[in-house]
């Protein structure tokens, strides 16, 4: 193959001529995409991943047009590649238009996202260029469009790039969706089978995401590892005194002074933090500790106005910045290499996000990435002896793909009946073949053809619900009305209502989420975008705002920031607080962590390997469990839960819970009814699966999941742009429609959806097991603390907390004031 | 305690844990924001909510109507959610086994249909009614002395209770300020706005099927 085709020759020489020279994965993935294989491409970002695959497609044209391929134009759509950020579209572009260009090949690149202008849609639409960028939601949109299927007649291959970040997320499944439908057209039409790749960074479960992506296993599918080393060092910034370190909730600051030499040495710093709120409070206090930074120095978060987003990411790339502050909004591939110094602020609660942003420096082959972290309180340090272990190790976390995903499933079928409308054998037949859909059942899928014909199984004669029609076995929407409003939310992005935010004379600064600014009056500040504003009113859905000169601003917080550390991690995290407490420790963030140590167990005890410690503290608060398993926030929640549960069983008691990656809280107005003789049984393995479901029904977790479900699926109405006055009496909140489908239709698919997601799609019940067991047959030592420990204060202060009851309503509110 | 004995102003209401106020001197059942056809509205819409939310909203009122036997109901606004749909005639049927007892809407700003389907239904409708010293109007107001005090709705009030142990919890209640009272929500369909219990004379939280005096 290599010697004989032509376009690899065309290809070789023309890396030659520019003194390159391909890397052996890339050859390899070329070998096998020229056999007609699909598979997965394994590498990092800035190693030519796209060059893997898009040289290949274009080896594959050459051979196939070998004396026209220089004069050939229109030839319709071949290479359908799907970004999950629009960003990196444009880049990816750029450097596919520079290959084609030099090789004299007349394709057209398109990109296709929520900004392409109309027009350039419509030209689209008339002459489909011959690879197309894409995000998922844009995909949709294109399969929502009537007569769809001729765009896609002279595709052969799809890539998903950065498909470990789209596997476990919905957004992966709307791309699965996608691409059962892509398959099944060229299948109807009978053409040769797509070729499906996807690009990936390093996760624990390469073989699963393949199988995820492809859907149907297929034996001929290969993984193509790029198996390049990168050295990635790791460099804490220590406090002075461990002693006079904050124990919990602060924000790093503290310790800027050791940071900014770190940013004045270093050509191009990213100062990686966890939440957004958190970069606007490092931003001001890096301004005002180091003024000379002004100019130099700006924000990237996802709430700020995009366009001063992109003069922030082509400012890094031309070097023009000494540092940026910003959250994962810059985690991903866009190629940065003037910057050669990362530091994080806060645990990155996953190895795979901790390398990829280690990966954000030295991105040239062979360079060392260098990353500081910065911790925001003692114990963090932990984390970091822990991240370094999981990197010597290789331990790399798995993504969980998401499994039925009904909303998302009840969103696409809409999609497909907007536009040229669907026969349900057929679709079911591609679905049923998809990983995420694989095993539901034909209950299920007539499940969803009603919920959106006769909205669900309520057939008396008064009703007039009306969505899709149904034809036989053909179904289409006929309401214009209905089509235009659910191409406005084809999506499956969920954020709270955001306001635009702009000065009163114009100039848009970013969003800020509505339950923020409802909590201001005019004349108050806050900070946005890095810039101190003045609320003066909201009008038409905006915030307007003048500048202020204030000093001090309240900060807006935005929900949904948290990360819960990955299982894998939350295991070397138990093996570094084993090696902290043996006390013999070479690590320097361990051994700094001493004294917080000798503290903790001159007020309670520090737990062994083989030992589970419990601590029982009365404050004014109330009653206090705290228990540390050290298994990640997403165990201890639910292991709490299950605790809290087997302990309301005992006596009618009522529990607020907290937790965070080491343990947990089980705090009551009463005292817990727990003794060293009874505490095993909690532990117990026997009516594992009844207990967990119990618990999590009577908690609040699956409302919260049920907010995205509601919206991905079209119960929440979201009006339309500029016209909201209109949409009025069709407005109503996620929490008020769970109330009424649990009171009036429990049996609804998305309710179960919300109960699922809330335990057992975030982690396996295998592993909780594995948990439990370890803990049944280890010691567990119970003290009674005087005041609080150090290991506790961080889990006290978190004020994200879950409820549990077994009292009766009436006699809880009998204990209770009106809040004032 | 599935209805609370509450003396205020020389009369008697029971307040229920259904919903609703029953005012014994004037044998008047008073409910407020029913927002029937809500569910309805929502499912022309294609917005797949349980249908039978409105049914159940019928239901409950007729059960306090056989408990009660007032000889009027009043309902203090938002009877209809919105514009014209099969619930109409649903009410329609519904009312007929009524027909001694005299219905009275006072307009809430969801009453949107003309008066025509009003009469049709046997409602009489009114902007703001007065019957003694009692003042009726959707929308709470400060306004009042002692020889007028008034009873709204509009807003689906709640108060926010908490104690020890970083408790807390929402719920629908009954509130009297110094001149307005405003009632729960009747129907099911229905969200629940914030009150600060501070101000009020007296408060009444909805737990399950029992009302308690709190604050």
């Amino acid at each position: 193959m290599k010697n004989t085709a032509s376009g690899w020759k065309v290809i070789t020489d023309w890396l030659t001529a520019r003194d390159r020279q391909p890397f052996a994965f890339q050859e390899e993935a070329w070998t096998y995409y020229l056999q007609g294989k699909s598979g997965l491409v394994n590498a990092p970002t800035g190693y030519g991943k796209t060059f893997s695959l898009f040289l290949g497609v274009v080896i594959d044209w050459i051979n196939r047009h070998p004396k026209d391929y220089h004069s050939k134009t229109k030839n319709g759509l071949q290479l359908l590649w799907i970004t999950p950020l629009r960003a990196l579209a444009k880049d990816i572009a750029r450097a596919m238009e520079e290959v084609l260009q030099e090789l004299n090949i007349p394709w057209q690149v398109g990109i296709r996202s929520g900004d392409t202008p109309v027009s350039t849609r419509a030209a689209q639409k008339k002459n489909m260029p011959e690879v197309l960028l894409i995000t998922p939601e844009s995909l949709h949109l294109l399969i929502g469009q009537k007569e769809y299927p001729k765009v896609f007649t002279s595709l052969t291959t799809v890539v998903a790039d950065e498909w470990h970040e789209l596997l476990g997320t919905k957004r992966g499944v709307m791309i699965e969706l996608g691409l059962s439908r892509l398959k099944g057209l060229a299948k109807k039409e009978g053409r040769s089978p797509l070729r499906i790749w996807g690009i990936s960074a390093t996760i624990g479960n390469l073989g699963e995401a393949m199988d995820v992506l492809l859907g149907t296993p297929d034996p001929e599918a290969v993984i193509v590892r790029a198996k390049l080393d990168k050295k990635i060092e790791l460099q804490s910034i220590l406090p002075d005194e461990i002693e006079k370190y904050p124990w919990a909730g602060h924000l790093g600051t503290r310790l800027l002074y050791k940071a900014l030499p770190i940013v004045n040495e270093s050509k191009t710093t990213l100062i990686f933090t966890n939440v957004r709120s958190q970069t606007e409070i490092w931003y001001q206090e890096i301004l005002r500790q180091c003024p000379d930074l002004a100019g130099a120095l700006a924000l990237h978060h996802g709430s700020i106005d995009m366009e001063l987003r992109i003069w922030v990411e082509e400012a890094l790339h031309t070097g023009t910045l000494k540092a940026v502050v910003c959250t994962s909004s810059l985690d991903l591939g866009v190629d940065f290499r003037p910057v050669d110094t990362v530091i994080q602020v806060g645990s990155p609660k996953g190895v795979a996000r901790f390398l990829q942003r280690a990966g954000r420096s030295g991105h040239q082959p062979g360079a060392t990435s260098k990353i500081w972290f910065l911790p925001t309180h003692s114990l963090e340090l932990v984390e970091a002896a822990a991240l370094k272990s999981a990197i010597a190790q290789q331990i790399v976390e798995s993504r969980m793909p998401v499994i039925l995903a009904y909303d998302v499933l009840l969103q696409y079928l809409m999609t497909l009946a907007i536009s040229d409308g669907f026969h349900a054998p057929e679709i079911w037949e591609e679905v049923k073949d998809t990983f995420c859909f694989r095993d539901m059942t034909e209950d299920e899928w007539e499940w969803t053809l009603a919920f959106l014909t006769t909205g669900g199984d309520a057939l008396y004669s008064y009703d007039e619900f009306k969505k899709i029609d149904r034809e036989g076995n053909f179904f289409i929407c006929r309401s214009r009305m209905q089509a235009m409003r659910h191409r406005l939310h084809i999506g499956v992005i969920v954020s709270d209502a955001m306001l635009k935010v702009k000065f009163m004379g114009g100039g848009f600064i970013g969003m800020i989420e509505e339950w923020f600014i409802a909590r201001m009056t005019a004349g108050d500040t806050f900070s946005l975008g890095g810039r101190i504003l003045e609320f003066v009113m909201i009008k038409d859905m905006t915030v307007l705002v003048r500048k202020s000169n204030a000093k001090k601003a309240i900060v807006p917080s935005w929900m949904g920031g948290r990360l819960p550390l990955s299982p894998n991690l939350g295991k070397v995290l138990r093996e570094t607080f084993n090696e902290a407490l043996s006390g013999n420790t070479t690590e320097p963030e361990l051994q700094v962590l001493q004294p917080l140590f000798n503290l903790q167990e001159y007020l309670s005890h520090v737990p062994k390997a083989d030992e589970l410690l419990i601590e029982m503290i009365h404050t004014r608060d109330g009653y206090h469990l705290f228990a540390y398993p050290f298994e990640g926030r997403l165990v201890n929640e639910v292991m709490a839960t299950l605790l809290a549960y087997r302990l309301s069983k005992r006596t009618p008691i009522t529990f607020s819970i907290a937790m965070n990656d080491y343990g947990f809280e089980l705090l009551s107005d009463q005292p817990i009814p727990l003794t060293p003789d009874d505490v095993y049984e909690l532990f117990s393995l026997d009516h594992l699966s009844i207990d967990l479901q119990a618990s999590v029904n009577s908690t609040e977790m699956a409302r919260r999941k049920f907010r995205d479900i509601a919206v991905i699926a079209g119960l929440i109405f979201q009006g339309y742009p500029g016209k909201h006055k209109q949409s009025r009496h069709l407005q109503s909140s996620a929490s008020l429609l769970f109330n009424v489908f649990t009171e009036y239709d429990s049996q609804n698919l998305l309710l179960r959806q919300a109960f699922n997601e809330a335990f057992f799609y975030q982690m396996e019940e295998a592993r909780l097991r594995e948990s439990l067991d370890r803990i049944y047959n280890s010691k567990i030592v119970i003290t009674y603390p005087e005041e609080l420990t150090p290991f506790c204060f961080p889990i006290k202060v978190d004020s994200l907390r879950e409820q549990l009851t077994s009292e009766k309503l009436e006699d809880r509110i009998k204990k209770m004031r009106p809040e004032f | 305690m599935e209805e609370v004995v509450y003396n205020f102003r020389n009369q008697t209401w029971l307040l229920s844990a259904h919903r609703a106020v029953f005012w014994k001197e004037e044998q008047a059942l008073i409910v407020s924001d029913i927002h029937l056809g809500k569910s309805a509205h929502f499912r022309k819409a294609g917005i797949a909510v349980p249908a039978h939310i409105g049914q159940d909203d019928l239901y409950r009122l007729q059960k306090l109507i056989t408990v009660y036997q007032p000889a009027q109901v009043i309902i203090v606004g938002d009877m209809f959610h919105s514009s014209h749909n099969n619930d109409v005639p649903l009410f329609k049927l519904w009312r007929q086994q009524f027909p001694k007892i005299r219905f009275k809407l006072v307009k809430g700003n969801h009453d949107i249909m003309k008066e025509q389907v009003y009469v049709e239904l046997d409602v009489e409708v009114y902007d703001e009614l007065q019957i003694n010293e009692i003042h009726f109007a959707h929308e709470p107001c400060e306004e009042g002395d002692d020889t007028k005090y008034t009873f709204s709705g509009h807003i689906h009030p709640g108060v926010a209770v908490s104690g020890a142990g970083r408790q807390r919890l929402r719920l629908p209640c009954f509130y009297f300020g110094r001149n307005c009272s405003i009632l729960p929500a009747f129907g099911r369909f229905t969200g629940l706005a914030m009150l600060d219990a501070e101000e009020a004379d007296a408060v009444f939280v909805i737990a399950n099927n029992s009302v308690l005096k709190i604050g």
